[in-house]
Protein backbone atom coordinates (compact mmCIF):
# COMPACT_ATOMS: atom_id res chain seq x y z
CA UNK A 1 0.00 0.00 0.00
CA UNK A 2 1.54 3.25 -1.23
CA UNK A 3 1.20 5.32 2.46
CA UNK A 4 2.17 8.99 0.76
CA UNK A 5 -0.75 8.79 -1.52
CA UNK A 6 -2.75 8.72 1.78
CA UNK A 7 -0.67 11.08 3.46
CA UNK A 8 -0.80 13.70 0.84
CA UNK A 9 -5.01 12.48 1.12
CA UNK A 10 -4.76 13.33 4.14
CA UNK A 11 -3.09 17.31 4.29
CA UNK A 12 -5.26 17.83 1.25
CA UNK A 13 -8.45 16.54 2.82
CA UNK A 14 -7.26 18.44 6.40
CA UNK A 15 -7.13 21.83 4.35
CA UNK A 16 -9.80 21.32 2.55
CA UNK A 17 -12.04 21.13 5.19
CA UNK A 18 -10.15 22.87 7.54
CA UNK A 19 -13.34 25.20 9.32
CA UNK A 20 -15.35 22.16 9.63
CA UNK A 21 -12.48 19.92 11.04
CA UNK A 22 -11.76 22.82 13.56
CA UNK A 23 -15.37 23.10 14.27
CA UNK A 24 -15.15 19.26 15.26
CA UNK A 25 -12.08 19.64 17.12
CA UNK A 26 -13.52 22.53 19.48
CA UNK A 27 -16.53 20.51 20.03
CA UNK A 28 -14.96 17.47 21.04
CA UNK A 29 -12.50 19.61 23.05
CA UNK A 30 -15.06 20.90 25.50
CA UNK A 31 -17.29 17.89 25.51
CA UNK A 32 -14.43 15.78 26.53
CA UNK A 33 -13.27 18.42 29.70
CA UNK A 34 -16.81 18.18 30.46
CA UNK A 35 -16.88 14.13 30.03
CA UNK A 36 -13.01 13.89 31.95
CA UNK A 37 -14.27 16.67 34.51
CA UNK A 38 -17.72 14.46 35.20
CA UNK A 39 -15.42 11.24 35.90
CA UNK A 40 -12.63 13.26 38.46
CA UNK A 41 -16.18 14.56 40.10
CA UNK A 42 -17.26 10.52 40.37
CA UNK A 43 -13.66 9.79 41.09
CA UNK A 44 -13.95 12.37 44.21
CA UNK A 45 -16.88 10.98 45.12
CA UNK A 46 -15.20 7.62 45.48
CA UNK A 47 -11.86 9.04 47.31
CA UNK A 48 -13.75 11.19 49.87
CA UNK A 49 -16.29 7.47 50.44
CA UNK A 50 -13.50 5.59 51.62
CA UNK A 51 -11.94 7.78 53.39
CA UNK A 52 -15.16 9.04 55.30
CA UNK A 53 -17.68 6.61 54.83
CA UNK A 54 -20.50 7.47 52.90
CA UNK A 55 -23.97 8.98 53.68
CA UNK A 56 -25.83 5.70 54.87
CA UNK A 57 -22.95 5.71 57.60
CA UNK A 58 -22.87 6.92 61.02
CA UNK A 59 -19.70 6.83 63.47
CA UNK A 60 -20.58 6.04 66.81
CA UNK A 61 -17.00 6.84 68.51
CA UNK A 62 -16.29 5.25 71.89
CA UNK A 63 -14.88 6.73 75.25
CA UNK A 64 -11.57 7.46 75.96
CA UNK A 65 -9.03 7.78 78.84
CA UNK A 66 -9.48 11.38 78.79
CA UNK A 67 -12.59 11.77 76.77
CA UNK A 68 -12.99 15.73 75.06
CA UNK A 69 -16.21 15.30 75.25
CA UNK A 70 -17.29 15.59 78.70
CA UNK A 71 -20.39 13.27 77.94
CA UNK A 72 -21.64 11.45 81.46
CA UNK A 73 -21.26 8.42 79.03
CA UNK A 74 -18.11 8.43 79.62
CA UNK A 75 -17.53 9.22 83.35
CA UNK A 76 -15.69 5.73 84.15
CA UNK A 77 -13.09 6.82 81.36
CA UNK A 78 -12.11 4.49 78.97
CA UNK A 79 -14.92 2.27 77.67
CA UNK A 80 -14.59 -0.99 79.01
CA UNK A 81 -14.78 -4.39 77.53
CA UNK A 82 -18.30 -5.14 79.08
CA UNK A 83 -19.41 -1.39 77.87
CA UNK A 84 -18.19 -2.21 74.53
CA UNK A 85 -19.96 -5.56 74.03
CA UNK A 86 -23.41 -4.23 75.11
CA UNK A 87 -22.53 -1.28 72.67
CA UNK A 88 -22.23 -4.12 69.82
CA UNK A 89 -24.73 -5.92 71.13
CA UNK A 90 -27.26 -3.03 70.81
CA UNK A 91 -25.64 -2.61 67.16
CA UNK A 92 -26.37 -5.82 66.07
CA UNK A 93 -29.94 -6.07 67.21
CA UNK A 94 -31.21 -3.11 65.94
CA UNK A 95 -33.02 -3.56 62.81
CA UNK A 96 -32.03 -0.42 61.31
CA UNK A 97 -28.57 -1.83 60.80
CA UNK A 98 -27.79 -3.38 57.50
CA UNK A 99 -23.82 -3.90 58.49
CA UNK A 100 -21.15 -2.42 61.06
CA UNK A 101 -17.22 -2.73 61.29
CA UNK A 102 -14.93 -1.74 64.70
CA UNK A 103 -12.18 0.75 64.37
CA UNK A 104 -9.39 0.42 66.57
CA UNK A 105 -7.98 3.77 68.15
CA UNK A 106 -4.64 3.06 65.57
CA UNK A 107 -7.16 2.27 62.57
CA UNK A 108 -8.87 5.55 62.92
CA UNK A 109 -5.52 7.40 64.06
CA UNK A 110 -4.13 6.78 60.91
CA UNK A 111 -7.17 7.61 58.29
CA UNK A 112 -7.89 10.81 60.71
CA UNK A 113 -3.52 11.43 59.27
CA UNK A 114 -4.95 12.04 55.29
CA UNK A 115 -6.77 15.12 56.45
CA UNK A 116 -5.11 16.27 59.43
CA UNK A 117 -2.50 19.01 59.02
CA UNK A 118 0.95 17.34 59.54
CA UNK A 119 2.24 19.41 62.70
CA UNK A 120 -0.94 18.38 64.51
CA UNK A 121 0.58 14.40 65.13
CA UNK A 122 4.03 15.08 64.73
CA UNK A 123 6.69 16.45 66.98
CA UNK A 124 7.43 15.94 70.68
CA UNK A 125 4.43 17.06 71.95
CA UNK A 126 1.57 16.06 69.43
CA UNK A 127 -1.92 17.47 69.79
CA UNK A 128 -3.41 14.10 68.19
CA UNK A 129 -2.13 10.93 69.43
CA UNK A 130 -3.56 7.47 68.24
CA UNK A 131 -4.06 6.58 71.79
CA UNK A 132 -6.32 9.93 72.70
CA UNK A 133 -7.92 8.83 69.80
CA UNK A 134 -11.33 7.30 70.27
CA UNK A 135 -11.74 3.87 69.11
CA UNK A 136 -15.80 3.38 67.16
CA UNK A 137 -17.98 1.68 65.22
CA UNK A 138 -19.10 2.45 61.75
CA UNK A 139 -22.76 1.51 61.25
CA UNK A 140 -24.56 1.34 57.82
CA UNK A 141 -28.04 1.72 57.72
CA UNK A 142 -30.49 -0.12 55.58
CA UNK A 143 -32.20 3.59 54.65
CA UNK A 144 -30.60 6.83 55.62
CA UNK A 145 -33.79 8.40 55.97
CA UNK A 146 -34.13 6.24 59.22
CA UNK A 147 -31.28 6.55 61.56
CA UNK A 148 -33.70 7.91 65.10
CA UNK A 149 -33.71 4.89 66.21
CA UNK A 150 -30.36 3.77 66.42
CA UNK A 151 -28.65 6.82 67.32
CA UNK A 152 -31.26 7.33 70.65
CA UNK A 153 -30.57 3.60 71.70
CA UNK A 154 -26.73 4.02 71.78
CA UNK A 155 -26.61 7.72 72.55
CA UNK A 156 -27.19 7.39 76.42
CA UNK A 157 -25.24 3.94 76.74
CA UNK A 158 -22.58 4.08 78.80
CA UNK A 159 -18.74 3.88 77.03
CA UNK A 160 -20.67 5.93 74.14
CA UNK A 161 -19.02 9.03 73.83
CA UNK A 162 -20.64 10.61 70.75
CA UNK A 163 -22.35 9.98 67.48
CA UNK A 164 -21.74 11.84 64.36
CA UNK A 165 -24.23 11.35 61.86
CA UNK A 166 -22.66 11.26 58.38
CA UNK A 167 -25.71 12.10 56.95
CA UNK A 168 -26.00 15.50 57.62
CA UNK A 169 -22.26 16.70 57.19
CA UNK A 170 -21.32 14.28 53.85
CA UNK A 171 -24.88 14.35 52.43
CA UNK A 172 -24.82 17.72 51.18
CA UNK A 173 -21.03 17.54 49.92
CA UNK A 174 -22.11 14.09 47.97
CA UNK A 175 -25.80 15.66 47.09
CA UNK A 176 -23.37 18.55 45.20
CA UNK A 177 -21.05 15.87 43.96
CA UNK A 178 -23.61 14.11 42.68
CA UNK A 179 -24.73 17.12 40.46
CA UNK A 180 -21.58 17.72 39.57
CA UNK A 181 -21.31 14.79 37.83
CA UNK A 182 -24.57 14.37 36.32
CA UNK A 183 -24.34 18.06 35.17
CA UNK A 184 -21.41 17.42 33.30
CA UNK A 185 -22.18 14.13 32.03
CA UNK A 186 -25.20 15.52 30.53
CA UNK A 187 -23.42 18.62 29.11
CA UNK A 188 -20.73 16.04 27.91
CA UNK A 189 -23.87 13.73 26.40
CA UNK A 190 -25.23 17.36 24.26
CA UNK A 191 -21.97 17.93 23.24
CA UNK A 192 -20.65 14.71 22.40
CA UNK A 193 -23.59 14.07 20.12
CA UNK A 194 -23.12 17.57 18.44
CA UNK A 195 -19.30 16.17 17.60
CA UNK A 196 -20.75 13.15 16.21
CA UNK A 197 -23.00 15.09 13.78
CA UNK A 198 -20.11 17.27 12.85
CA UNK A 199 -18.18 14.78 11.84
CA UNK A 200 -20.61 13.08 9.97
CA UNK A 201 -21.58 16.27 7.92
CA UNK A 202 -17.73 16.73 7.41
CA UNK A 203 -17.20 12.65 6.14
CA UNK A 204 -20.29 13.70 4.55
CA UNK A 205 -18.65 16.90 2.41
CA UNK A 206 -15.07 15.09 1.99
CA UNK A 207 -16.48 12.11 0.56
CA UNK A 208 -18.39 15.04 -1.94
CA UNK A 209 -15.30 16.33 -2.49
CA UNK A 210 -13.46 13.33 -3.47
CA UNK A 211 -16.18 11.60 -5.44
CA UNK A 212 -14.32 11.54 -8.63
CA UNK A 213 -11.27 10.36 -7.00
CA UNK A 214 -13.28 7.10 -5.23
CA UNK A 215 -15.63 6.43 -8.51
CA UNK A 216 -12.25 5.99 -10.28
CA UNK A 217 -10.21 4.17 -7.27
CA UNK A 218 -13.59 1.69 -7.23
CA UNK A 219 -13.04 1.00 -10.65
CA UNK A 220 -9.74 0.30 -10.91
CA UNK A 221 -10.03 -1.90 -8.03
CA UNK A 222 -8.59 0.26 -4.65
CA UNK A 223 -9.15 -1.42 -1.99
CA UNK A 224 -12.50 -0.46 0.64
CA UNK A 225 -9.68 0.09 3.23
CA UNK A 226 -7.65 2.12 0.79
CA UNK A 227 -10.11 4.39 0.19
CA UNK A 228 -11.46 4.94 3.85
CA UNK A 229 -8.40 5.24 4.96
CA UNK A 230 -7.75 9.22 4.01
CA UNK A 231 -11.24 9.94 5.95
CA UNK A 232 -10.55 7.60 8.97
CA UNK A 233 -6.98 9.28 9.39
CA UNK A 234 -8.35 12.70 9.10
CA UNK A 235 -11.06 12.02 11.85
CA UNK A 236 -8.10 10.48 13.97
CA UNK A 237 -6.02 13.81 13.55
CA UNK A 238 -9.43 15.31 15.04
CA UNK A 239 -9.65 12.96 17.92
CA UNK A 240 -5.97 13.01 18.45
CA UNK A 241 -6.45 16.76 18.69
CA UNK A 242 -9.18 17.32 20.55
CA UNK A 243 -8.22 14.46 23.10
CA UNK A 244 -4.90 16.60 23.75
CA UNK A 245 -6.83 20.03 24.41
CA UNK A 246 -8.82 17.79 26.45
CA UNK A 247 -6.23 16.29 28.25
CA UNK A 248 -4.56 19.59 28.70
CA UNK A 249 -7.45 21.24 30.62
CA UNK A 250 -7.97 18.12 32.39
CA UNK A 251 -4.03 18.41 34.02
CA UNK A 252 -4.67 22.05 34.48
CA UNK A 253 -7.77 21.81 36.70
CA UNK A 254 -6.14 18.58 38.15
CA UNK A 255 -2.89 21.26 38.91
CA UNK A 256 -4.62 24.82 39.76
CA UNK A 257 -8.33 23.81 40.54
CA UNK A 258 -7.71 20.49 43.06
CA UNK A 259 -4.14 20.90 44.12
CA UNK A 260 -3.12 24.75 44.59
CA UNK A 261 -6.78 25.79 45.58
CA UNK A 262 -9.16 23.12 46.32
CA UNK A 263 -7.20 20.82 48.90
CA UNK A 264 -5.84 23.89 50.74
CA UNK A 265 -9.29 25.26 50.85
CA UNK A 266 -11.29 22.20 52.23
CA UNK A 267 -8.55 20.31 53.84
CA UNK A 268 -11.03 17.69 55.69
CA UNK A 269 -11.44 16.42 52.46
CA UNK A 270 -8.87 13.98 50.75
CA UNK A 271 -8.94 14.87 47.04
CA UNK A 272 -8.37 13.15 43.45
CA UNK A 273 -4.85 13.18 42.43
CA UNK A 274 -3.08 12.47 39.52
CA UNK A 275 -3.55 8.91 39.66
CA UNK A 276 -7.37 9.66 39.36
CA UNK A 277 -6.21 11.95 36.31
CA UNK A 278 -4.87 9.18 34.29
CA UNK A 279 -8.09 7.27 34.97
CA UNK A 280 -10.08 10.09 33.75
CA UNK A 281 -7.80 9.97 30.39
CA UNK A 282 -7.46 6.05 30.61
CA UNK A 283 -9.81 4.45 32.10
CA UNK A 284 -12.10 1.49 30.61
CA UNK A 285 -15.32 1.88 32.96
CA UNK A 286 -16.21 5.20 33.08
CA UNK A 287 -14.44 5.27 29.07
CA UNK A 288 -11.59 8.15 29.43
CA UNK A 289 -11.35 10.72 26.88
CA UNK A 290 -8.42 9.02 25.10
CA UNK A 291 -11.32 5.86 24.52
CA UNK A 292 -14.01 8.45 24.00
CA UNK A 293 -12.50 11.13 21.66
CA UNK A 294 -11.18 8.40 18.96
CA UNK A 295 -14.77 6.34 19.49
CA UNK A 296 -16.65 9.14 19.01
CA UNK A 297 -15.04 9.84 15.78
CA UNK A 298 -13.76 6.78 14.33
CA UNK A 299 -17.19 4.69 14.96
CA UNK A 300 -19.65 6.70 12.32
CA UNK A 301 -16.67 7.49 10.13
CA UNK A 302 -16.38 3.57 9.37
CA UNK A 303 -19.75 3.53 8.97
CA UNK A 304 -20.74 6.35 7.11
CA UNK A 305 -17.61 5.66 4.52
CA UNK A 306 -18.85 1.79 4.09
CA UNK A 307 -21.72 3.66 2.87
CA UNK A 308 -20.00 6.28 0.54
CA UNK A 309 -17.00 4.12 -0.59
CA UNK A 310 -18.77 1.02 -0.89
CA UNK A 311 -17.09 -1.62 -3.80
CA UNK B 1 -13.28 -14.24 -20.75
CA UNK B 2 -16.91 -12.90 -20.03
CA UNK B 3 -20.12 -15.67 -19.82
CA UNK B 4 -23.51 -14.96 -18.89
CA UNK B 5 -26.08 -17.54 -18.29
CA UNK B 6 -29.88 -17.02 -18.54
CA UNK B 7 -29.01 -13.62 -16.62
CA UNK B 8 -32.02 -11.15 -15.66
CA UNK B 9 -31.07 -7.85 -13.71
CA UNK B 10 -34.50 -6.06 -12.66
CA UNK B 11 -34.20 -3.08 -11.08
CA UNK B 12 -36.64 -2.35 -7.90
CA UNK B 13 -40.23 -1.22 -8.98
CA UNK B 14 -42.51 -2.04 -11.67
CA UNK B 15 -41.88 -2.36 -15.54
CA UNK B 16 -40.11 -4.94 -17.11
CA UNK B 17 -35.85 -5.92 -16.06
CA UNK B 18 -33.23 -4.43 -17.86
CA UNK B 19 -31.61 -8.06 -18.93
CA UNK B 20 -33.87 -10.78 -19.53
CA UNK B 21 -32.83 -14.01 -19.83
CA UNK B 22 -29.13 -13.30 -21.57
CA UNK B 23 -26.96 -15.65 -22.38
CA UNK B 24 -23.87 -14.80 -24.14
CA UNK B 25 -19.92 -15.84 -24.08
CA UNK B 26 -17.13 -13.48 -25.33
CA UNK B 27 -13.98 -15.25 -25.27
CA UNK B 28 -10.23 -14.02 -25.05
CA UNK B 29 -9.06 -11.23 -26.86
CA UNK B 30 -12.12 -10.79 -28.56
CA UNK B 31 -13.65 -7.11 -29.82
CA UNK B 32 -17.25 -7.07 -29.04
CA UNK B 33 -19.59 -4.06 -30.05
CA UNK B 34 -22.65 -3.81 -27.70
CA UNK B 35 -25.48 -1.75 -29.42
CA UNK B 36 -28.59 -1.19 -29.16
CA UNK B 37 -31.17 1.98 -28.13
CA UNK B 38 -30.95 3.58 -24.65
CA UNK B 39 -32.64 1.55 -22.15
CA UNK B 40 -31.99 -1.53 -23.66
CA UNK B 41 -29.49 -3.07 -21.41
CA UNK B 42 -26.34 -2.31 -22.60
CA UNK B 43 -25.63 -0.48 -19.41
CA UNK B 44 -26.65 -2.59 -17.06
CA UNK B 45 -24.64 -5.42 -18.85
CA UNK B 46 -21.12 -3.57 -18.37
CA UNK B 47 -22.35 -3.11 -14.93
CA UNK B 48 -22.65 -6.96 -14.12
CA UNK B 49 -19.07 -7.06 -15.66
CA UNK B 50 -17.56 -4.78 -13.54
CA UNK B 51 -20.11 -6.34 -10.39
CA UNK B 52 -21.19 -2.91 -9.94
CA UNK B 53 -24.72 -4.95 -9.60
CA UNK B 54 -25.60 -8.29 -9.35
CA UNK B 55 -28.22 -10.31 -11.14
CA UNK B 56 -31.63 -11.13 -9.88
CA UNK B 57 -31.28 -14.44 -11.29
CA UNK B 58 -28.31 -16.20 -13.98
CA UNK B 59 -24.94 -16.51 -13.70
CA UNK B 60 -22.26 -13.95 -14.41
CA UNK B 61 -18.96 -15.56 -15.15
CA UNK B 62 -15.82 -13.12 -15.40
CA UNK B 63 -11.87 -13.91 -16.19
CA UNK B 64 -12.71 -17.86 -14.95
CA UNK B 65 -14.59 -16.72 -11.96
CA UNK B 66 -18.79 -16.90 -11.08
CA UNK B 67 -18.57 -13.19 -9.75
CA UNK B 68 -22.40 -13.43 -8.36
CA UNK B 69 -21.98 -14.67 -5.10
CA UNK B 70 -17.71 -13.29 -5.05
CA UNK B 71 -17.13 -11.77 -1.41
CA UNK B 72 -17.01 -8.02 -1.50
CA UNK B 73 -13.55 -7.68 -0.36
CA UNK B 74 -12.62 -9.84 -3.38
CA UNK B 75 -14.48 -7.36 -5.80
CA UNK B 76 -11.42 -5.10 -5.77
CA UNK B 77 -9.04 -7.67 -7.26
CA UNK B 78 -11.67 -8.59 -9.86
CA UNK B 79 -11.88 -5.03 -11.04
CA UNK B 80 -7.81 -5.15 -11.19
CA UNK B 81 -8.30 -7.05 -14.48
CA UNK B 82 -11.19 -4.59 -15.88
CA UNK B 83 -10.16 -1.60 -17.39
CA UNK B 84 -12.70 0.85 -18.31
CA UNK B 85 -13.35 3.85 -20.45
CA UNK B 86 -16.34 5.94 -20.61
CA UNK B 87 -17.87 8.72 -22.73
CA UNK B 88 -17.02 11.41 -20.83
CA UNK B 89 -13.42 10.60 -19.53
CA UNK B 90 -13.93 10.99 -15.77
CA UNK B 91 -10.24 12.33 -15.43
CA UNK B 92 -9.14 14.00 -12.39
CA UNK B 93 -8.66 18.24 -13.42
CA UNK B 94 -6.09 18.68 -10.42
CA UNK B 95 -3.77 15.92 -11.71
CA UNK B 96 -1.65 16.02 -14.72
CA UNK B 97 -2.33 13.86 -17.71
CA UNK B 98 0.82 11.45 -16.14
CA UNK B 99 -0.47 11.87 -12.41
CA UNK B 100 -4.25 10.55 -13.94
CA UNK B 101 -2.72 7.48 -15.28
CA UNK B 102 -0.59 6.98 -12.19
CA UNK B 103 -3.44 7.18 -10.29
CA UNK B 104 -4.89 4.23 -10.97
CA UNK B 105 -1.54 2.59 -10.02
CA UNK B 106 -0.69 4.49 -7.03
CA UNK B 107 -4.05 3.36 -5.70
CA UNK B 108 -3.57 -0.36 -6.29
CA UNK B 109 -0.33 -0.50 -4.24
CA UNK B 110 2.12 -0.57 -7.27
CA UNK B 111 5.80 0.58 -6.20
CA UNK B 112 7.05 4.04 -7.34
CA UNK B 113 9.46 2.18 -9.77
CA UNK B 114 7.12 0.63 -11.83
CA UNK B 115 5.01 3.38 -12.24
CA UNK B 116 7.64 5.44 -12.99
CA UNK B 117 8.32 3.10 -15.96
CA UNK B 118 5.06 1.84 -16.91
CA UNK B 119 3.30 5.33 -16.99
CA UNK B 120 5.59 6.47 -19.62
CA UNK B 121 5.45 3.23 -21.87
CA UNK B 122 1.25 3.46 -21.64
CA UNK B 123 1.29 7.32 -22.48
CA UNK B 124 3.56 6.59 -25.45
CA UNK B 125 1.25 3.44 -26.75
CA UNK B 126 -1.55 6.04 -26.62
CA UNK B 127 0.48 8.94 -28.24
CA UNK B 128 0.52 11.11 -25.52
CA UNK B 129 4.47 10.46 -24.97
CA UNK B 130 5.22 14.87 -24.82
CA UNK B 131 2.24 15.42 -22.88
CA UNK B 132 2.77 13.77 -19.14
CA UNK B 133 2.97 17.13 -17.62
CA UNK B 134 -0.06 18.71 -19.36
CA UNK B 135 -3.73 19.25 -17.58
CA UNK B 136 -6.28 17.72 -18.61
CA UNK B 137 -8.41 20.89 -19.49
CA UNK B 138 -5.06 21.64 -22.15
CA UNK B 139 -6.00 18.52 -24.29
CA UNK B 140 -8.23 18.20 -27.08
CA UNK B 141 -11.44 15.80 -26.28
CA UNK B 142 -9.64 12.87 -28.71
CA UNK B 143 -6.49 13.15 -26.34
CA UNK B 144 -8.45 13.55 -22.85
CA UNK B 145 -9.79 9.97 -24.06
CA UNK B 146 -6.25 8.37 -24.97
CA UNK B 147 -5.19 9.28 -20.95
CA UNK B 148 -8.87 7.85 -19.98
CA UNK B 149 -7.73 5.30 -22.25
CA UNK B 150 -4.12 4.69 -20.85
CA UNK B 151 -5.41 5.16 -17.28
CA UNK B 152 -7.66 2.05 -18.02
CA UNK B 153 -4.89 0.02 -19.97
CA UNK B 154 -2.06 0.79 -17.04
CA UNK B 155 -2.84 -2.06 -15.52
CA UNK B 156 -2.36 -4.55 -18.69
CA UNK B 157 -6.13 -5.90 -17.50
CA UNK B 158 -7.61 -8.74 -19.76
CA UNK B 159 -10.86 -7.53 -20.48
CA UNK B 160 -11.47 -3.46 -21.65
CA UNK B 161 -14.79 -1.89 -21.00
CA UNK B 162 -15.65 0.95 -22.73
CA UNK B 163 -18.71 2.69 -22.70
CA UNK B 164 -19.61 4.82 -25.68
CA UNK B 165 -15.58 6.31 -26.21
CA UNK B 166 -16.76 7.88 -29.04
CA UNK B 167 -20.27 9.72 -28.18
CA UNK B 168 -18.31 13.34 -27.54
CA UNK B 169 -16.09 13.10 -30.37
CA UNK B 170 -15.49 14.61 -33.63
CA UNK B 171 -15.32 11.34 -36.94
CA UNK B 172 -12.14 11.66 -37.49
CA UNK B 173 -11.10 11.52 -33.34
CA UNK B 174 -13.35 8.57 -33.43
CA UNK B 175 -11.31 7.08 -35.79
CA UNK B 176 -8.03 7.71 -34.00
CA UNK B 177 -9.39 6.02 -30.60
CA UNK B 178 -11.35 3.19 -32.59
CA UNK B 179 -7.32 2.80 -33.67
CA UNK B 180 -5.85 2.91 -30.18
CA UNK B 181 -8.66 0.18 -28.80
CA UNK B 182 -7.88 -2.59 -31.92
CA UNK B 183 -4.19 -1.99 -30.80
CA UNK B 184 -4.89 -2.71 -27.63
CA UNK B 185 -7.20 -5.50 -28.33
CA UNK B 186 -3.88 -7.03 -30.68
CA UNK B 187 -2.26 -7.34 -27.13
CA UNK B 188 -4.62 -10.04 -26.62
CA UNK B 189 -7.09 -7.60 -24.36
CA UNK B 190 -10.66 -8.68 -24.40
CA UNK B 191 -12.68 -5.35 -25.58
CA UNK B 192 -16.52 -4.88 -24.81
CA UNK B 193 -17.31 -1.80 -26.33
CA UNK B 194 -21.44 -0.44 -25.95
CA UNK B 195 -21.74 2.44 -28.68
CA UNK B 196 -24.45 4.03 -30.88
CA UNK B 197 -21.77 5.00 -33.28
CA UNK B 198 -22.78 3.34 -36.40
CA UNK B 199 -20.38 4.72 -38.70
CA UNK B 200 -17.81 3.03 -36.17
CA UNK B 201 -19.54 0.02 -36.46
CA UNK B 202 -19.93 -0.53 -39.71
CA UNK B 203 -16.36 1.14 -40.21
CA UNK B 204 -14.63 -1.22 -38.13
CA UNK B 205 -16.26 -4.35 -38.46
CA UNK B 206 -16.36 -6.70 -35.58
CA UNK B 207 -18.47 -9.33 -33.55
CA UNK B 208 -22.26 -7.58 -33.03
CA UNK B 209 -24.21 -8.37 -29.92
CA UNK B 210 -27.67 -6.33 -30.10
CA UNK B 211 -29.61 -5.86 -26.96
CA UNK B 212 -33.55 -4.82 -27.05
CA UNK B 213 -35.62 -4.52 -24.30
CA UNK B 214 -33.14 -6.68 -22.43
CA UNK B 215 -33.41 -9.26 -24.79
CA UNK B 216 -29.92 -10.36 -27.07
CA UNK B 217 -31.56 -10.03 -30.65
CA UNK B 218 -28.73 -10.18 -32.73
CA UNK B 219 -24.87 -12.01 -32.23
CA UNK B 220 -22.95 -11.58 -35.55
CA UNK B 221 -19.30 -12.64 -36.04
CA UNK B 222 -19.01 -10.14 -38.22
CA UNK B 223 -21.68 -7.36 -38.56
CA UNK B 224 -22.83 -3.87 -38.89
CA UNK B 225 -24.58 -1.83 -36.85
CA UNK B 226 -27.86 -2.85 -38.66
CA UNK B 227 -30.85 -0.42 -37.11
CA UNK B 228 -31.56 3.07 -37.71
CA UNK B 229 -32.02 4.67 -33.65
Amino acid sequence: MQLRYVFTELRTGLRRNLSMHLAVILTLFVSLSLAGIGILVQREATVARDSLGDELKILVNLCTDDDPSHSPNCASGEVTADQQQRIEKEIQDNDEVRSFAYQSKEEGFEKAKETLPESSYTGPDPIVTAEGWPAAYWVTLKTPERADGIISALEGLDGVSGIKDQRKALGQIFGIMTVLKYGSWIGAGFLLFAALLQVTNTIRLAALARRREIAIMRLVGASTLYIALPFLLESLVAAIVGVALAAGVLAAFQYWGVEQALSDHVSFLPWVDWTDYTQALFGLFPPGIVLLGPALTLIPTLLLTRKYVKV
Amino acid sequence: MIRFEKVTKRYPGPGRPALDQVTLDIDKGEFVYLVGTSGSGKSTALRLVLREVRPTTGRVHVAGKEINRMAGWKVPRLRREIGTVFQDFRLLPNKTVAENVAFAQQVIGKSRREIAKVVPETLELVGLKDKGDRMPDELSGGEQQRVAIARAFVNRPMILIADEPTGNLDPATSVGIMNLLGDINETGTTVVMATHDHGIVDQFTKRVIELDHGKVVRDEASGSYGFQH
